[in-house]
Protein backbone atom coordinates (compact mmCIF):
# COMPACT_ATOMS: atom_id res chain seq x y z
CA UNK A 1 0.00 0.00 0.00
CA UNK A 2 1.40 3.54 -0.90
CA UNK A 3 1.89 5.93 2.14
CA UNK A 4 -1.42 8.39 1.49
CA UNK A 5 -3.15 5.00 1.22
CA UNK A 6 -1.88 3.70 4.68
CA UNK A 7 -2.66 7.22 5.86
CA UNK A 8 -6.17 7.55 4.91
CA UNK A 9 -7.14 3.40 6.61
CA UNK A 10 -5.33 4.54 10.15
CA UNK A 11 -7.58 7.95 9.77
CA UNK A 12 -10.52 6.18 8.80
CA UNK A 13 -9.88 3.34 11.74
CA UNK A 14 -8.73 5.88 14.17
CA UNK A 15 -12.17 7.43 13.15
CA UNK A 16 -14.40 4.50 13.47
CA UNK A 17 -12.85 3.51 16.77
CA UNK A 18 -13.47 7.35 18.27
CA UNK A 19 -16.99 6.84 17.11
CA UNK A 20 -17.65 3.71 19.01
CA UNK A 21 -15.92 5.32 21.81
CA UNK A 22 -18.36 7.63 21.53
CA UNK A 23 -21.36 5.28 21.72
CA UNK A 24 -20.31 3.47 24.52
CA UNK A 25 -19.93 6.70 26.40
CA UNK A 26 -23.33 7.71 25.49
CA UNK A 27 -24.53 4.11 26.55
CA UNK A 28 -22.76 4.44 29.42
CA UNK A 29 -24.67 8.22 30.60
CA UNK A 30 -27.84 7.25 29.42
CA UNK A 31 -27.54 3.77 31.86
CA UNK A 32 -26.58 5.81 34.55
CA UNK A 33 -29.48 8.03 34.21
CA UNK A 34 -31.53 4.79 34.18
CA UNK A 35 -29.59 3.67 37.92
CA UNK A 36 -30.62 7.70 39.06
CA UNK A 37 -34.12 6.79 37.83
CA UNK A 38 -34.61 3.39 39.62
CA UNK A 39 -32.48 4.75 42.66
CA UNK A 40 -34.99 7.66 42.95
CA UNK A 41 -38.07 4.75 42.56
CA UNK A 42 -36.71 3.01 45.74
CA UNK A 43 -36.96 6.08 48.31
CA UNK A 44 -40.26 6.05 46.91
CA UNK A 45 -40.95 2.34 47.52
CA UNK A 46 -39.07 2.32 51.03
CA UNK A 47 -40.64 5.48 52.20
CA UNK A 48 -43.97 4.15 51.37
CA UNK A 49 -42.96 0.74 52.56
CA UNK A 50 -42.14 2.27 56.22
CA UNK A 51 -45.65 4.09 55.83
CA UNK A 52 -47.35 0.43 56.14
CA UNK A 53 -44.46 -1.43 58.29
CA UNK A 54 -43.44 -3.90 56.21
CA UNK A 55 -44.09 -7.41 56.60
CA UNK A 56 -42.56 -10.63 58.16
CA UNK A 57 -43.06 -14.17 57.21
CA UNK A 58 -46.55 -14.95 58.20
CA UNK A 59 -49.10 -17.39 58.44
CA UNK A 60 -51.79 -15.20 57.28
CA UNK A 61 -52.05 -15.35 53.65
CA UNK A 62 -54.89 -12.13 53.96
CA UNK A 63 -51.81 -10.59 56.00
CA UNK A 64 -49.63 -10.49 53.04
CA UNK A 65 -52.75 -9.77 50.77
CA UNK A 66 -53.37 -6.86 52.48
CA UNK A 67 -49.72 -5.91 52.42
CA UNK A 68 -49.41 -6.35 49.05
CA UNK A 69 -52.51 -3.61 48.65
CA UNK A 70 -51.44 -1.03 50.91
CA UNK A 71 -47.99 -1.20 49.89
CA UNK A 72 -49.26 -0.74 46.37
CA UNK A 73 -51.39 2.27 47.23
CA UNK A 74 -49.17 4.36 48.96
CA UNK A 75 -46.29 4.05 46.10
CA UNK A 76 -49.76 4.61 43.68
CA UNK A 77 -50.45 7.45 46.31
CA UNK A 78 -46.52 9.04 45.83
CA UNK A 79 -46.39 8.73 42.32
CA UNK A 80 -49.82 9.55 41.30
CA UNK A 81 -49.54 11.21 37.64
CA UNK A 82 -46.29 8.58 36.69
CA UNK A 83 -46.92 8.03 33.22
CA UNK A 84 -45.12 5.16 30.84
CA UNK A 85 -41.26 6.77 29.86
CA UNK A 86 -40.69 8.10 33.22
CA UNK A 87 -38.19 5.58 33.85
CA UNK A 88 -37.81 3.65 30.60
CA UNK A 89 -37.06 7.46 28.92
CA UNK A 90 -36.86 7.36 25.32
CA UNK A 91 -32.77 7.16 24.98
CA UNK A 92 -32.99 4.72 27.98
CA UNK A 93 -35.31 2.50 26.22
CA UNK A 94 -33.36 2.63 22.89
CA UNK A 95 -30.23 1.39 24.74
CA UNK A 96 -32.21 -1.38 26.32
CA UNK A 97 -33.46 -2.39 22.75
CA UNK A 98 -29.97 -1.82 21.19
CA UNK A 99 -28.68 -4.35 24.19
CA UNK A 100 -31.36 -6.73 24.21
CA UNK A 101 -30.78 -6.70 20.71
CA UNK A 102 -27.25 -7.50 20.82
CA UNK A 103 -27.73 -10.24 23.28
CA UNK A 104 -30.24 -11.97 21.10
CA UNK A 105 -28.04 -12.06 17.82
CA UNK A 106 -25.35 -13.35 19.34
CA UNK A 107 -24.11 -16.72 20.07
CA UNK A 108 -26.49 -17.51 22.56
CA UNK A 109 -29.68 -15.94 20.85
CA UNK A 110 -30.94 -19.83 19.89
CA UNK A 111 -30.96 -20.56 23.36
CA UNK A 112 -32.38 -17.31 24.81
CA UNK A 113 -35.53 -17.91 22.65
CA UNK A 114 -35.66 -21.30 23.38
CA UNK A 115 -35.53 -20.70 26.98
CA UNK A 116 -38.63 -17.85 26.55
CA UNK A 117 -40.58 -20.31 24.34
CA UNK A 118 -40.25 -22.97 27.50
CA UNK A 119 -41.04 -20.60 29.74
CA UNK A 120 -45.20 -20.59 28.99
CA UNK A 121 -45.47 -17.31 27.35
CA UNK A 122 -47.61 -15.03 28.43
CA UNK A 123 -49.93 -12.22 27.00
CA UNK A 124 -51.77 -9.09 28.75
CA UNK A 125 -53.42 -6.84 26.60
CA UNK A 126 -53.29 -3.59 28.82
CA UNK A 127 -49.79 -2.58 30.58
CA UNK A 128 -50.38 0.65 32.63
CA UNK A 129 -48.28 2.49 34.99
CA UNK A 130 -49.42 2.11 38.81
CA UNK A 131 -51.42 -0.90 37.80
CA UNK A 132 -50.97 -4.34 39.75
CA UNK A 133 -49.52 -7.20 37.47
CA UNK A 134 -53.26 -9.13 36.89
CA UNK A 135 -53.73 -12.07 39.79
CA UNK A 136 -54.15 -15.28 38.13
CA UNK A 137 -51.58 -14.61 35.14
CA UNK A 138 -48.45 -16.15 35.37
CA UNK A 139 -45.24 -14.13 35.56
CA UNK A 140 -43.04 -15.50 33.04
CA UNK A 141 -39.57 -16.08 33.43
CA UNK A 142 -36.50 -13.60 32.08
CA UNK A 143 -33.91 -15.57 30.28
CA UNK A 144 -30.69 -14.96 32.48
CA UNK A 145 -28.70 -14.53 29.83
CA UNK A 146 -31.05 -11.02 29.66
CA UNK A 147 -30.34 -10.82 33.23
CA UNK A 148 -26.70 -10.95 32.93
CA UNK A 149 -26.59 -8.53 30.25
CA UNK A 150 -28.71 -6.06 31.56
CA UNK A 151 -28.19 -2.94 34.08
CA UNK A 152 -28.24 -4.94 37.83
CA UNK A 153 -31.62 -3.92 39.55
CA UNK A 154 -31.98 -3.45 43.59
CA UNK A 155 -33.91 -6.07 45.46
CA UNK A 156 -36.94 -4.43 45.19
CA UNK A 157 -37.32 -4.57 41.08
CA UNK A 158 -37.37 -7.02 38.73
CA UNK A 159 -37.34 -6.91 34.97
CA UNK A 160 -40.19 -9.56 33.83
CA UNK A 161 -41.06 -10.15 30.15
CA UNK A 162 -44.62 -10.40 28.77
CA UNK A 163 -45.10 -10.73 24.87
CA UNK A 164 -42.21 -8.39 23.49
CA UNK A 165 -42.44 -6.12 26.00
CA UNK A 166 -40.12 -5.43 29.54
CA UNK A 167 -41.46 -4.55 32.52
CA UNK A 168 -40.02 -2.91 34.88
CA UNK A 169 -41.94 -4.64 38.31
CA UNK A 170 -42.02 -3.62 42.04
CA UNK A 171 -41.59 -7.06 43.58
CA UNK A 172 -43.35 -6.71 46.80
CA UNK A 173 -45.81 -4.44 45.68
CA UNK A 174 -46.69 -6.63 42.74
CA UNK A 175 -46.77 -3.24 40.52
CA UNK A 176 -46.02 -2.17 36.97
CA UNK A 177 -43.12 0.90 37.52
CA UNK A 178 -42.90 1.41 33.86
CA UNK A 179 -41.95 -0.53 30.17
CA UNK A 180 -40.58 -1.07 27.25
CA UNK A 181 -42.77 -2.17 24.09
CA UNK A 182 -41.33 -3.90 21.86
CA UNK A 183 -38.17 -4.72 23.71
CA UNK A 184 -37.87 -8.33 22.60
CA UNK A 185 -36.84 -8.42 19.25
CA UNK B 1 -68.60 -53.41 68.34
CA UNK B 2 -67.16 -56.11 66.48
CA UNK B 3 -68.72 -54.32 63.27
CA UNK B 4 -66.58 -51.51 63.61
CA UNK B 5 -63.23 -53.44 64.81
CA UNK B 6 -63.83 -55.56 61.51
CA UNK B 7 -63.85 -52.14 59.72
CA UNK B 8 -60.76 -50.68 60.96
CA UNK B 9 -59.13 -53.79 59.83
CA UNK B 10 -60.30 -53.89 56.28
CA UNK B 11 -59.89 -50.13 56.27
CA UNK B 12 -56.33 -51.19 57.18
CA UNK B 13 -55.81 -54.05 55.10
CA UNK B 14 -57.29 -51.26 52.13
CA UNK B 15 -54.32 -48.72 53.56
CA UNK B 16 -51.66 -51.33 53.66
CA UNK B 17 -52.64 -52.77 49.61
CA UNK B 18 -52.39 -49.11 48.39
CA UNK B 19 -49.08 -48.04 50.39
CA UNK B 20 -46.84 -50.54 48.37
CA UNK B 21 -43.50 -49.57 49.90
CA UNK B 22 -40.80 -50.09 48.38
CA UNK B 23 -38.45 -48.20 50.08
CA UNK B 24 -35.77 -49.33 53.02
CA UNK B 25 -37.40 -47.06 55.39
CA UNK B 26 -34.31 -47.21 57.52
CA UNK B 27 -34.96 -45.52 61.09
CA UNK B 28 -32.09 -42.98 60.48
CA UNK B 29 -32.83 -42.18 57.03
CA UNK B 30 -33.38 -38.22 55.86
CA UNK B 31 -37.16 -39.15 54.30
CA UNK B 32 -38.77 -36.41 52.11
CA UNK B 33 -41.48 -36.25 49.71
CA UNK B 34 -41.85 -33.74 46.12
CA UNK B 35 -44.88 -32.42 44.78
CA UNK B 36 -44.41 -30.23 41.65
CA UNK B 37 -47.06 -28.39 40.02
CA UNK B 38 -49.85 -29.35 42.41
CA UNK B 39 -51.47 -25.77 43.77
CA UNK B 40 -54.67 -26.62 41.50
CA UNK B 41 -57.31 -26.75 44.15
CA UNK B 42 -59.23 -29.46 41.80
CA UNK B 43 -59.75 -33.51 43.05
CA UNK B 44 -56.86 -34.61 41.69
CA UNK B 45 -54.29 -32.77 43.48
CA UNK B 46 -56.87 -34.00 46.51
CA UNK B 47 -56.26 -37.33 45.81
CA UNK B 48 -52.49 -37.51 45.70
CA UNK B 49 -52.32 -35.49 49.07
CA UNK B 50 -54.58 -38.63 50.41
CA UNK B 51 -51.74 -41.21 48.90
CA UNK B 52 -49.24 -39.16 50.53
CA UNK B 53 -50.89 -39.50 53.80
CA UNK B 54 -51.46 -43.07 52.77
CA UNK B 55 -48.02 -43.03 52.55
CA UNK B 56 -46.72 -41.18 55.44
CA UNK B 57 -48.49 -43.65 57.95
CA UNK B 58 -46.05 -46.08 56.74
CA UNK B 59 -43.07 -43.64 55.65
CA UNK B 60 -43.06 -40.86 58.14
CA UNK B 61 -41.09 -38.76 56.32
CA UNK B 62 -40.78 -35.04 57.78
CA UNK B 63 -40.62 -32.67 54.85
CA UNK B 64 -42.00 -32.31 51.63
CA UNK B 65 -40.37 -30.43 48.86
CA UNK B 66 -42.63 -28.18 46.52
CA UNK B 67 -41.23 -27.69 43.25
CA UNK B 68 -43.71 -24.58 42.06
CA UNK B 69 -46.84 -23.57 40.84
CA UNK B 70 -47.88 -23.84 44.41
CA UNK B 71 -50.99 -21.71 44.30
CA UNK B 72 -52.71 -21.34 40.83
CA UNK B 73 -54.79 -18.84 39.89
CA UNK B 74 -55.42 -16.00 42.64
CA UNK B 75 -53.11 -15.66 45.47
CA UNK B 76 -56.36 -14.92 48.17
CA UNK B 77 -56.89 -16.52 51.46
CA UNK B 78 -58.95 -18.83 49.98
CA UNK B 79 -56.81 -20.02 47.49
CA UNK B 80 -54.23 -20.92 49.97
CA UNK B 81 -56.93 -22.56 52.01
CA UNK B 82 -58.30 -24.41 48.85
CA UNK B 83 -54.81 -25.03 47.21
CA UNK B 84 -52.41 -25.96 50.08
CA UNK B 85 -53.98 -25.87 53.48
CA UNK B 86 -57.35 -28.26 52.91
CA UNK B 87 -55.78 -30.79 51.13
CA UNK B 88 -52.40 -31.07 53.27
CA UNK B 89 -53.98 -30.54 56.46
CA UNK B 90 -53.33 -34.21 57.95
CA UNK B 91 -49.92 -33.95 57.36
CA UNK B 92 -49.53 -30.51 57.94
CA UNK B 93 -51.18 -31.51 60.99
CA UNK B 94 -48.87 -34.20 62.01
CA UNK B 95 -45.67 -32.22 61.98
CA UNK B 96 -44.87 -32.40 57.85
CA UNK B 97 -42.91 -29.14 57.17
CA UNK B 98 -43.06 -27.78 53.17
CA UNK B 99 -40.46 -26.18 51.50
CA UNK B 100 -41.49 -24.30 48.48
CA UNK B 101 -39.85 -23.20 45.54
CA UNK B 102 -41.20 -20.56 42.68
CA UNK B 103 -42.96 -21.46 40.05
CA UNK B 104 -44.52 -18.84 37.11
CA UNK B 105 -47.54 -19.54 38.56
CA UNK B 106 -46.72 -18.20 42.22
CA UNK B 107 -47.02 -15.12 43.47
CA UNK B 108 -43.30 -13.67 44.79
CA UNK B 109 -44.96 -12.99 47.89
CA UNK B 110 -45.75 -16.63 48.65
CA UNK B 111 -42.21 -16.27 50.09
CA UNK B 112 -43.61 -14.54 52.74
CA UNK B 113 -46.07 -17.22 53.65
CA UNK B 114 -44.62 -19.09 56.62
CA UNK B 115 -46.49 -22.29 55.70
CA UNK B 116 -43.70 -22.68 52.80
CA UNK B 117 -40.85 -22.06 54.97
CA UNK B 118 -39.10 -19.73 52.73
CA UNK B 119 -38.45 -17.00 55.41
CA UNK B 120 -39.42 -14.34 52.89
CA UNK B 121 -36.25 -15.31 50.73
CA UNK B 122 -37.07 -16.57 47.16
CA UNK B 123 -33.94 -19.09 46.83
CA UNK B 124 -32.57 -20.48 50.38
CA UNK B 125 -31.26 -23.45 51.36
CA UNK B 126 -31.80 -26.46 54.63
CA UNK B 127 -29.59 -29.19 55.82
CA UNK B 128 -31.30 -32.65 56.71
CA UNK B 129 -29.17 -35.36 57.70
CA UNK B 130 -26.27 -35.98 55.31
CA UNK B 131 -28.07 -33.98 52.79
CA UNK B 132 -28.24 -29.69 51.83
CA UNK B 133 -31.20 -28.96 49.63
CA UNK B 134 -30.88 -25.56 47.42
CA UNK B 135 -34.28 -24.16 46.93
CA UNK B 136 -34.08 -21.81 43.52
CA UNK B 137 -36.02 -19.26 41.95
CA UNK B 138 -36.14 -20.18 38.41
CA UNK B 139 -38.43 -18.11 37.14
CA UNK B 140 -35.71 -15.13 37.96
CA UNK B 141 -32.16 -16.10 37.70
CA UNK B 142 -30.33 -13.01 38.20
CA UNK B 143 -26.24 -12.59 39.17
CA UNK B 144 -26.99 -11.69 42.54
CA UNK B 145 -28.95 -15.36 42.58
CA UNK B 146 -26.37 -17.13 40.79
CA UNK B 147 -23.51 -15.71 43.06
CA UNK B 148 -25.66 -17.08 46.02
CA UNK B 149 -25.90 -20.83 44.75
CA UNK B 150 -22.12 -20.79 43.62
CA UNK B 151 -21.14 -19.55 47.01
CA UNK B 152 -23.48 -21.96 48.81
CA UNK B 153 -22.66 -25.31 46.69
CA UNK B 154 -18.87 -24.57 47.03
CA UNK B 155 -19.08 -24.08 50.82
CA UNK B 156 -21.31 -26.99 51.72
CA UNK B 157 -20.15 -29.73 52.76
CA UNK B 158 -22.95 -31.67 52.93
CA UNK B 159 -22.69 -35.60 51.50
CA UNK B 160 -25.82 -35.15 49.06
CA UNK B 161 -26.53 -31.98 47.64
CA UNK B 162 -29.94 -31.43 46.37
CA UNK B 163 -31.18 -28.65 44.20
CA UNK B 164 -34.93 -28.08 43.12
CA UNK B 165 -36.70 -25.34 41.22
CA UNK B 166 -39.26 -24.65 38.80
CA UNK B 167 -37.83 -24.72 34.91
CA UNK B 168 -36.13 -28.25 33.94
CA UNK B 169 -32.76 -28.15 32.65
CA UNK B 170 -33.39 -31.44 30.64
CA UNK B 171 -37.40 -32.28 29.71
CA UNK B 172 -38.49 -34.23 26.32
CA UNK B 173 -42.17 -32.36 27.02
CA UNK B 174 -43.95 -31.36 23.98
CA UNK B 175 -45.21 -28.05 25.97
CA UNK B 176 -42.24 -26.50 27.37
CA UNK B 177 -38.84 -28.33 26.63
CA UNK B 178 -35.68 -28.04 28.36
CA UNK B 179 -34.65 -24.28 29.35
CA UNK B 180 -31.34 -24.51 27.94
CA UNK B 181 -30.67 -20.64 28.79
CA UNK B 182 -30.80 -21.35 32.17
CA UNK B 183 -28.91 -24.96 31.80
CA UNK B 184 -26.24 -23.30 30.19
CA UNK B 185 -25.54 -21.47 33.56
CA UNK B 186 -26.25 -23.94 36.10
CA UNK B 187 -25.21 -27.01 34.97
CA UNK B 188 -21.62 -26.26 34.74
CA UNK B 189 -22.05 -25.32 38.55
CA UNK B 190 -23.77 -28.24 39.62
CA UNK B 191 -20.84 -30.26 37.98
CA UNK B 192 -18.38 -28.61 39.81
CA UNK B 193 -20.12 -28.65 43.07
CA UNK B 194 -21.06 -32.10 42.75
CA UNK B 195 -24.50 -32.04 42.80
CA UNK B 196 -26.15 -35.35 42.89
CA UNK B 197 -29.18 -34.73 41.88
CA UNK B 198 -32.02 -31.86 40.27
CA UNK B 199 -35.21 -31.57 40.67
CA UNK B 200 -38.14 -29.90 38.44
CA UNK B 201 -41.78 -29.09 37.85
CA UNK B 202 -43.42 -26.94 35.20
CA UNK B 203 -44.30 -30.26 32.59
CA UNK B 204 -47.11 -31.64 34.11
CA UNK B 205 -46.15 -35.07 33.67
CA UNK B 206 -43.19 -37.24 35.73
CA UNK B 207 -39.90 -37.65 33.73
CA UNK B 208 -36.26 -39.36 34.49
CA UNK B 209 -33.73 -38.22 32.90
CA UNK B 210 -30.89 -40.64 32.07
CA UNK B 211 -27.76 -39.38 34.25
CA UNK B 212 -25.91 -36.78 33.02
CA UNK B 213 -21.91 -36.33 34.45
CA UNK B 214 -23.09 -38.09 37.53
CA UNK B 215 -26.68 -35.91 37.81
CA UNK B 216 -29.82 -37.53 37.98
CA UNK B 217 -32.78 -34.94 36.47
CA UNK B 218 -36.08 -35.74 37.46
CA UNK B 219 -39.06 -34.02 36.11
CA UNK B 220 -42.42 -33.77 38.39
CA UNK B 221 -45.37 -31.82 37.40
CA UNK B 222 -48.18 -33.69 37.57
CA UNK B 223 -49.12 -33.47 41.21
CA UNK B 224 -52.48 -31.67 40.50
CA UNK B 225 -52.14 -30.99 37.40
CA UNK B 226 -51.61 -33.11 34.06
CA UNK B 227 -51.02 -33.03 30.67
CA UNK B 228 -51.87 -36.50 29.33
CA UNK B 229 -49.25 -38.07 26.41
CA UNK B 230 -47.12 -35.24 26.63
CA UNK B 231 -43.82 -36.99 26.79
CA UNK B 232 -42.12 -37.72 23.45
CA UNK B 233 -39.73 -40.37 22.98
CA UNK B 234 -35.85 -39.62 23.44
CA UNK B 235 -32.90 -41.91 24.38
CA UNK B 236 -32.61 -39.71 27.63
CA UNK B 237 -36.17 -40.77 29.53
CA UNK B 238 -34.80 -42.99 31.85
CA UNK B 239 -38.50 -43.76 32.61
CA UNK B 240 -41.53 -41.42 32.29
CA UNK B 241 -45.39 -40.84 33.26
CA UNK B 242 -47.80 -39.20 31.75
CA UNK B 243 -51.21 -40.43 32.36
CA UNK B 244 -51.81 -40.05 35.76
CA UNK B 245 -51.21 -37.29 38.60
CA UNK B 246 -47.91 -38.48 40.76
CA UNK B 247 -45.74 -37.21 44.02
CA UNK B 248 -42.37 -38.75 44.66
CA UNK B 249 -41.15 -40.09 48.00
CA UNK B 250 -37.50 -40.45 48.90
CA UNK B 251 -35.06 -42.07 51.32
CA UNK B 252 -31.14 -41.02 51.73
CA UNK B 253 -29.19 -43.58 53.43
CA UNK B 254 -25.14 -43.43 53.53
CA UNK B 255 -24.52 -43.22 49.89
CA UNK B 256 -27.97 -44.16 48.84
CA UNK B 257 -30.62 -41.94 47.40
CA UNK B 258 -33.67 -44.49 47.17
CA UNK B 259 -36.51 -42.78 45.21
CA UNK B 260 -40.39 -44.64 44.68
CA UNK B 261 -43.03 -42.80 42.16
CA UNK B 262 -46.34 -43.26 43.43
CA UNK B 263 -49.36 -41.96 41.05
CA UNK B 264 -52.87 -40.76 41.97
CA UNK B 265 -54.37 -44.44 42.49
CA UNK B 266 -51.16 -45.60 44.56
CA UNK B 267 -49.48 -47.55 42.03
CA UNK B 268 -45.80 -47.41 41.63
CA UNK B 269 -44.42 -45.99 38.61
CA UNK B 270 -41.08 -45.63 38.97
CA UNK B 271 -38.49 -47.32 41.35
CA UNK B 272 -34.40 -47.34 41.56
CA UNK B 273 -31.21 -45.70 43.84
CA UNK B 274 -29.60 -43.05 43.09
CA UNK B 275 -25.84 -43.70 44.04
CA UNK B 276 -23.07 -41.22 44.52
CA UNK B 277 -20.60 -44.12 44.20
CA UNK B 278 -21.87 -45.59 41.28
CA UNK B 279 -21.62 -42.40 38.39
CA UNK B 280 -23.34 -43.86 35.19
CA UNK B 281 -23.20 -41.20 32.78
CA UNK B 282 -25.44 -41.58 29.40
CA UNK B 283 -24.24 -38.52 27.39
CA UNK B 284 -26.88 -37.34 24.49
Amino acid sequence: MNRPGALLLTCCSVAASACAQEKVNAGAQVLADFQKRVAEYVKVHKVARAEVHGLKPTDSPEAIERHERKLAHEIRESRRGAQAGDIFTPPIAEEFRRLIGEIMSGPDAGKIRASLRSAAPVSLPVLNVNDPYPAGVALQSTPPSLLMNLPQLPPELDYRVVGRTLILRDVEANLIVDSIPNAIP
Amino acid sequence: MRRIALLLALSCALIDQAANLTLPDKPKSVKFAVIGDGGTGARPQYEIAEQMLDYHNQFPFDSVLMLGDNIYGGQKAEDFKRKFEDPYSALLGAGVKFFASLGNHDGTNERLYKPFNMEGKRYYSFKKGDAEFFALDSNYMDPEQLDWIKKQLSGSGARWKICFFHHPLYSDGRMHGPDLDLRKLLEPLFQQYGVQVVLAGHEHFYERIEPHNGITYFVLGNSGQLRMHNVRGSPDVAKAFDTDQAFALMEIDGDQLHFQIVSRTGATVDQGVVAIAAKVDKEK
